[in-house]
């Protein structure tokens, strides 16, 4: 027995200990396939039923634009693709396709011309491939690759023949792989983390050995890095911490000591060198194609950036790539269409008795506690965020809560109506935050837990003392008693070996009901357990509220929780389980919690076309309405805040 | 488990690597790990702790002056094990019994890491990438 170390520079760790790791896995190895279980007929089915749903809801068609934003075509079948580009040549496609059922992605290529689709890589369940980038001749392919638990940049002809090459093995993860230098002899890649982020170019010439050449590393994370055509500088992307993106450019030679220089105020993706080198084209913040000219000699230098083209729609497309001669650009439509969200409130027949402003971006509509306000988040296209804002019911009067662009999440109002919670991403974190219901005053901190860890904040304790969170399918409370936020820790509520999740409090503080699976992998219910504020650890005891199934077994749908106790604690409504279609089922069950907890049988009270987000904070106290943001057909006039 | 590529096909504007770890667990693997400093070693596995967010290993490692240390490390959530073809009993066999991992190493250098592979006493390899990668 024994241990071995390898603890070098980066490079040569990464040369050294992938190259050992990557020997090391034989053909097959456990972990990566489905159990018995996960292979029954119902399991099968019912993983196909939701991922049917997630492919319905999120797939769409690689369209063509051209300089004007004017759709001139379209290439390839539905699909959910991660990436695209464009052959030098035009020629065709390099695209990365999910398979929702092997839980993977590959590398696809279109003929341009007749569509024809040829399949490069094949990867086994859970891993995949990434990245596609052209050689400047057209004549060869280069992306990343997850093969048997390693990521490596991978090499080989277009037209699909011959064996592949791999170039360079990572020791990490997801390499953001993004360029061939227009001599062909180098790739440029990033690799960010919560740490910070660096740029690389790796030199194609050598073996195997081949190390890649650090350019720049910060705090920050980058992403994107793309040669000038005369290779002397890089385009890149820096996120900081609070999210906000800038383009900016550099020297490809670390030791020359010019810029950076920032080009852009506000942006969303990659930027790309066309007509030459004299232009940089990238997203900007309210997803207008830009125009910034530039000159690389004798050095850097460049214009304020002009729009080329602003999207004539209300929601819009996705730049997948753009050119380099800056004619065509390659974009994702929405996949359910141009779609704004119509807050509306419905009665507990299904019926709607109320609809608040105009359409715009919403989502997470949500009752404050009298009942008067709703708290809703909107995504504005122009700024480029996502604020939370408060809406008078009545009179659909907004007032905004925040104005930033952290990505913002679990909003809910306190107990008494006077605060908003909410979490915020911020440098890799998702803190608690507070902030006064009508917009005045500083937002105020409330709890930060382990460093980078996702938190879910899923509710306040009637008398306000404690935050439930969700993280890690860990059911935490926070005291809100002790004065310091950085004092607060957290108390595990429940903490299991299945996921537990979403609870909510009843409103005499003596129970929290909340969604576990722990009957049956990929399947939640709803339950109740015992609360003691003195003791505030679960107890054994519980009973299930639920019967056949809550919505939520699709990780992505776990934030969006609709579990609602009525004000008088004598109802619970969850949204229920529908796998055949989008619809949303909003279901209710009579309870007691006097003397003891008790249970009816769940009842569906009503059922409404989807696909529609559910919420915490969906039901009124008195359980009489439903507010949820239903997608509406989009008036191109009609989006962000020009409704208020 | 979510995969990555489902991740990333929904959440376009958000920074990939870093929610596809934030998803899988209660920490940002980067954060604690160094994915650039990977460690193998050999022992006797001595305890299985299987809740979540994490699975938690432990195994006592003869040091190079004979000495006995104590490696902890850290696998997927139980959630993941459900539905794969590996699973708690598989580990357990393995208590008082000789496995190998191979780890990313914490940070802070302590005996503590990320497990990317899990030879189990069997001989069996347990694979916990792409999810811990």
């Amino acid at each position: 027995m024994g241990f071995s170390m390898k603890n070098r520079t980066p490079i040569a760790v990464i040369l050294t200990t992938a190259s050992l790791c990557f020997a090391a896995l034989p053909d097959r190895v456990l972990g990566q396939e489905l159990n018995a279980e996960a292979k029954s007929k119902e399991a099968v089915e019912a993983r196909n039923k939701r991922n049917a749903q997630i492919f319905q809801n999120n797939a769409s068609i690689l369209t063509f634009l051209d300089r004007y934003g004017k759709p001139t075509g379209q290439i390839g079948e539905r699909a959910i693709y991660e990436a695209a580009a464009l052959s030098p040549d035009g020629k065709r496609v390099a695209t990365i396709k999910d398979d929702l059922e092997n839980e993977s992605a590959d590398l696809w290529v279109f003929d341009v011309a007749t569509g024809r689709a040829t399949r490069f890589t094949t990867s086994a369940r859970t891993e995949f491939a990434d990245s596609p980038i052209w050689s400047p001749d057209s004549g060869r392919l280069a992306y990343t690759a997850m093969r048997k638990g390693q990521e490596g940049i991978y090499i080989r002809a277009a037209t699909g023949q011959g064996a592949e090459e791999l170039l360079y093995k990572n020791p990490g993860a997801f390499m953001n792989l993004t360029d061939w230098s227009s001599d062909g002899r180098f790739l440029s890649f990033a690799i960010s983390d919560i740490k910070g982020g660096a740029l690389y170019i790796l030199p194609l010439e050598g073996g195997p050995e081949r190390k890649a050449i650090e350019i720049f590393h910060s705090d920050l994370r980058v992403l994107w890095p793309r040669f000038s055509p005369d290779g002397r500088y890089l385009s890149y992307v820096m996120l900081d911490k609070a999210n906000r993106r800038e383009v900016f450019v550099r020297p490809s030679d670390p030791a020359v000591h010019e810029g950076p220089w920032q080009i852009s105020d506000g942006s969303f993706r990659s930027a790309y060198w066309v007509h030459g080198g004299k232009e940089l084209y990238y997203v900007g913040r309210d997803r207008s194609i830009m125009a910034a000219e530039v000159s690389t000699s004798p050095s850097f230098s460049f214009r304020k950036p002009r729009i080329v083209f602003r999207q004539q729609v209300a929601v819009p497309d996705t730049l997948m790539y753009i050119n380099r001669d800056g004619e065509r650009f390659l974009v994702l439509p929405p996949a359910l269409g141009q779609q704004l969200q119509q807050i509306s409130i419905f009665n507990r027949e299904g019926k709607v008795v109320k609809k608040v402003g105009d359409p715009a971006l919403y989502s997470n509509p949500a009752f404050s506690p009298d009942g008067h306000r709703l708290l809703v988040v909107q995504n504005e296209i122009k700024t480029g965020q996502e604020d939370l804002w408060v809406l008078d019911i009545e009179t659909a009067k907004a007032t905004r809560i925040t104005d930033d662009t952290r990505i913002k999440a679990t909003p809910m109002w306190s107990p008494d109506g006077n605060y908003i919670f909410y979490t915020a991403l911020l440098d890799g974190d998702w803190p608690v935050y507070r902030k006064a219901a009508d917009g005045t005053g500083k937002e105020e901190l409330l709890f930060r837990y382990t460093p980078g860890a996702f938190v879910a904040l899923s509710d306040i304790s009637p008398d306000g003392k404690f935050l439930v969170c969700d993280s890690g399918n860990v059911i935490l409370l926070v005291p809100l008693a002790v004065s310091d936020p950085a004092a607060r820790k957290p108390i595990d509520y429940l903490r299991d070996e299945f996921d537990d999740e979403a609870g909510r409090v009843s409103p005499d503080g003596r129970f929290i009901a909340y969604r576990s699976d722990e009957v049956k992998p990929e399947r939640f219910e709803v339950y109740v357990r015992p609360f003691d504020a003195a003791r505030p650890v679960a107890e054994d005891k519980k009973w299930q509220v639920s019967k056949d199934g809550v919505f939520g077994s699709e990780p992505f749908q776990g934030p969006i929780t609709m579990l609602h106790w009525r004000g008088d604690g004598k109802e619970i409504f969850f949204r229920g389980q529908e796998l055949d279609s989008n619809d949303l089922v909003m279901m209710a069950s009579d309870v007691e919690t006097t003397p003891a907890f008790r249970a009816g049988s769940p009842k569906v009270l009503f059922r409404l076309p989807g696909p529609i987000d559910g919420n915490v904070g969906a039901v009124s106290r008195d359980g009489q309405r439903f507010v949820l943001a239903i997608n509406v057909p989009a008036d191109k006039t009609a989006q962000s805040s020009e409704s208020k | 488990m979510i995969s990555r590529a489902r991740l990333l096909g929904l959440l376009l504007l958000a920074f990939a690597a870093l929610l596809a770890s934030q998803a899988n667990a209660h920490h940002n693997m980067t954060a604690v790990f160094d994915f650039n400093d990977r460690v193998t070693f050999t022992g006797t596995l001595t305890a299985v702790d299987w809740r979540n967010p994490h699975t938690y290993f432990t195994v006592e490692v003869k040091g190079a002056g004979g000495a006995i240390e104590s490696w902890q490390s850290e696998g997927p959530a139980p959630s993941f094990f459900r539905i794969r073809d590996v699973g708690k009993a598989d580990f357990e066999a393995s208590v008082g019994k000789t496995v190998t991992v191979e780890v990313s190493r914490a940070r802070d250098k302590s005996r503590f890491g990320l497990i990317r592979t899990f030879t189990l006493s069997n001989g069996k390899i347990v694979s916990a990438c792409p999810q811990n990668c």
